[in-house]
């Protein structure tokens, strides 16, 4: 019996936080659901009272929403794919072979984690500049192509598949690249989808470095366009809502998707780290 | 049985270290030694790439970042609201994993999945609308609270705000690496402190709680890093003000390069927080080093 009440008031204190956790969320859709008469009235309902989906459209029609979604869509998969790639591949060498300096080398990969963005963009912005990259999509793919939170934690997990594997494929005659396209990659699942979530996620909000060499409307990023669609229509409300849901929708769908994997693969490294 | 001996290294082995180790040597050269070499010596410099200024000033820019009273307000706010969002993080996450992780529990991972929603979220689109939910017309907040504040123009608020609202996005990190945590615990260990009469409360305090001390470093040391350059949702949210109430370190930075374009200054300015995030993480493995 008390084991039974300790249960469900356990149970309804971990809904209420949940609640709590997920409002934000469900008040910003339904509010992008409202006309602007309704989200500014006295009298409030959470759930609209007159469901339109006009706000969707008219916030098209006075801002190239999509255009923004599409290219941060492009980007946001092209460094994601990229930084999965040499992430697991450095994290292969890294973990799996022995050579003079590999202890250096992954040392100051560990560091540059620790290295605050600010100290890096001023001279990355001056360099892009010298390089000519200003305004195209080479300024966010290149300097991007690495990750040496990626590095690490692929580094953890490859560790973690034993030598043999290895070794008796090494026997059976395949060469390194096979060995880690058909072998290593596939094995490292639960580790690429935990840096896939989190690297979606960082390359999808990233706010400042598109904002500064990015110069042009049509090229520009969902982060930035969102903010100067604020700065515009700061009143139009059920528009505001309307881009923020869609400027949330993509990396909800890449977590539900990843979710059961990413939470082993990131409980993993941690527990190792 | 005797160890077979293998060829120690074929030649795609040798390939393919040698071409990861050279673009990776590349890479981290062009993105990251040499930027950091190059803010380093602009460090020293004014520097502004509008007027295409670039004069020696020797420490002149480190003098004006100790002198600056800007940077001592958002020192402090750095670090109020730093302290204060790794305690929420580190209390919530320890004590919601712990509840999840209790026999009483069916639903884990529907829990888990639920509270680490809003990590996953991107921080300028959170920043929007948890700035909607302030706002003293529409705002949810004022509306459940039945006031009608203006959160974010009130000097007294405006920082609390902005840390409730950290707080709501990042709790979600610390319940998963504490789960993670629990998970692993032997539970041999448990199982005989039960044994030998051991209440849950000392079960908890004296053999849960040690072990998971790495896993607080963890969280700590991780949140401390990223607070400290934390300025997104200052930028949404309340560009520093009212007045400086909500400047933090990073934001400075921010508004230093890409607003006032003083180059050389902001270099310094990030050096210093480079030095003070180094202090900070050694000071936490230190005290949690002595304690044990």
């Amino acid at each position: 019996m008390k084991r039974k009440i300790s249960s469900i008031g356990l149970n309804v204190f971990l809904l209420v936080l949940g609640l709590v956790t997920v409002y934000p969320f469900i008040w910003m859709l339904s509010s992008s659901f409202k006309q602007n008469k309704e989200i500014m009235a006295l009298e409030q309902h959470l759930l609209p009272q007159q469901f339109i989906i006009e706000n969707y459209i008219n916030m098209n029609a006075h801002f190239n929403f999509i255009r923004f979604f599409g290219n941060s869509l492009l980007i946001t998969l092209v460094t994601t794919v990229l930084v999965l790639y040499t992430s697991t591949i450095c994290g292969f060498v890294l973990s799996k072979y022995k050579f003079k300096g590999r202890d250096l080398l992954f040392g100051f990969v560990l560091s540059t984690m620790m290295i605050p963005w600010c100290v890096t963009i001023i001279p990355k912005y001056s360099m892009i500049q010298a390089f000519g990259w200003m305004d195209s999509y080479a300024a966010l793919i290149i300097p991007a192509a690495f990750s040496g939170f990626g590095i690490f934690m692929m580094k953890q997990h490859i560790a973690s598949i034993p030598d043999e594997i290895i070794e008796a494929a090494r026997i059976d005659g395949a060469n390194e690249f096979y060995i880690f396209h058909k072998i290593i990659f596939p094995m490292a699942k639960n580790g690429i989808s935990s840096i896939a979530i989190f690297q979606f996620l960082w390359a999808w909000e990233d706010y400042l470095w598109p904002y500064l060499v990015i110069n042009s409307q049509e090229k520009q990023l969902l982060a930035v366009g969102l903010k100067m669609f604020n700065g515009q229509y700061s009143t139009d409300y059920g528009a505001l809502f309307a881009a923020t849901t869609i400027s949330i929708i993509p990396v909800l769908i890449i977590y539900l998707f990843f979710q059961k994997r990413f939470i082993a693969g990131i409980a993993a490294s941690a527990v190792k780290g | 049985m005797f160890k077979k001996s293998y060829p120690l290294q074929s030649k795609s082995e040798i390939l393919l270290r040698n071409i990861v180790v050279a673009v990776m040597v590349v890479f981290f050269s062009v993105f990251l030694i040499a930027p950091i070499v190059i803010a380093f010596a602009g460090s020293f410099h004014e520097w502004n790439p509008l007027s295409g200024t670039y004069r020696f000033l020797g420490l002149e820019n480190y003098k004006n970042v100790f002198t600056s009273q800007l940077f001592g307000t958002s020192m402090i706010n750095t670090v109020i609201f730093s302290v204060v969002v790794i305690i929420f993080r580190v209390g919530l996450g320890l004590g919601i994993a712990c509840a999840i992780n209790s026999v009483l529990i069916k639903h884990k991972s529907f829990f888990r999945a639920v509270y680490y929603m809003p990590v996953v979220t991107p921080m300028v689109a959170v920043a929007f609308v948890w700035k909607f939910m302030y706002n003293p017309q529409i705002g949810v907040i004022n509306q459940i609270l039945g006031t009608s504040i203006n959160w974010l123009k009130d000097p007294n608020l405006a920082l609390p705000a902005v840390i409730v609202m950290t707080i709501w996005k990042d709790f979600g990190y610390a319940v998963v690496m504490y789960m993670a945590g629990l998970y692993s615990l032997p539970m041999d260990v448990m199982e005989a402190a039960k044994v030998d009469g051991a209440s849950s409360w000392q079960n908890f305090r004296y053999i849960t709680l040690p072990l998971l001390k790495p896993m607080t470093l963890f969280v700590v040391i991780t949140s401390i890093i990223s607070y400290i350059q934390a300025y997104v949702q200052i930028l949404i949210m309340t560009e520093g003000g009212p007045g400086t109430a909500t400047y933090l370190a990073s934001y400075i930075i921010y508004d230093e390069a890409f607003v006032k374009y003083n180059f050389g200054y902001a270099s310094a300015l990030s050096f210093v927080l480079f030095v003070i995030t180094a202090v900070f993480t050694w000071l936490s493995f230190r005290v949690s080093g002595t304690e044990s």
